[in-house]
């Protein structure tokens, strides 16, 4: 019978291969939006077992590679949901421009702290639009939404980091 | 894209440069440790206890009347 099948029927063998397979793939999905090996080995798991629980909504047949990661970026947006923005500058505190060296430690980090609080669903549409350039339509299909609904969460990260980063003179405003 | 988008673009693959995305280990194990613990759910003698006491109470009600003085 075909693995995926199987799988769907709950068949417990089946899911073992596939998660061998595509452990991964969903592992580097997720990392890019975390950037945390830990959490990233963590969320996949989870992501794992979801998949698990949700076979029966699988449609045999169906893009099972797009439907994993459509389900791995949900618990990613689920997890920037629940982080908060201020455990990250504890971890990372922010340096003061006193060279060309660390002027430039110091825009990143800005940029860093402006883009991580983002609403999170503007945050994922961001990294892969803007930092991994990624197709809008691979954007829409991971995120479950039309390519319109991507360039629109794209379009609002763009200005309100505009607005973030001149409000803090990172970088100068711009016209829209 | 206006030139500014550019710069954020630009901007943001500086601040955040591409990661590692290599998985170092297999992740089966985890998984497999959470479907069994999740898998489990509730024992069937703890349905077997709950049913016995909603069936007690319905047959006695004034049994509560009892419990309620002894708290």
């Amino acid at each position: 019978m075909d693995l995926l099948r199987r799988f769907t029927l709950g068949d417990v063998d089946a899911f073992e291969t596939l998660v061998r397979q595509i452990q991964g793939n969903i592992y580097a999905w997720i990392i890019r939006f975390v950037r945390d090996p830990g959490i990233a080995e963590d969320l996949t798991v989870e992501a794992l077992w979801r998949i698990y629980r949700s076979r029966q909504r699988f449609r045999v047949g169906g893009n099972f590679d797009g439907w994993t990661r459509r389900i791995a970026t949900n618990l990613a947006i689920d997890y920037l949901r629940r982080k908060r923005p201020e455990d990250q500058l504890i971890a990372e505190p922010v340096a003061t421009p006193q060279s060309d060296h660390l002027i430039g430690s110091y825009m990143r980090d800005q940029i860093q702290e402006a883009f991580r609080r983002l609403p999170a669903k503007l945050q994922v549409a961001a990294t892969l639009a803007l930092i991994e350039e990624r197709p809008y339509g691979e954007i829409a299909e991971a995120l479950g939404t039309s390519v319109g609904a991507v360039k629109l969460r794209v379009f609002r990260a763009v200005r309100i980091l505009r607005k973030r980063l001149s409000d803090i003179g990172v970088m100068p405003e711009g016209k829209a | 894209m206006t030139d500014y988008d550019d710069k954020i673009r630009e901007a943001l693959q500086q601040a955040f440069p591409p990661v590692d995305e290599t998985l170092r280990r297999d992740l089966w194990p985890m998984v497999l440790d959470k479907l069994h613990g999740r898998s489990r759910g509730v024992p069937w003698y703890d349905w077997a206890l709950i049913a016995v006491t909603i069936l007690t109470v319905l047959a006695f009600p004034r049994l509560l009347l009892v419990f309620a003085y002894h708290l």
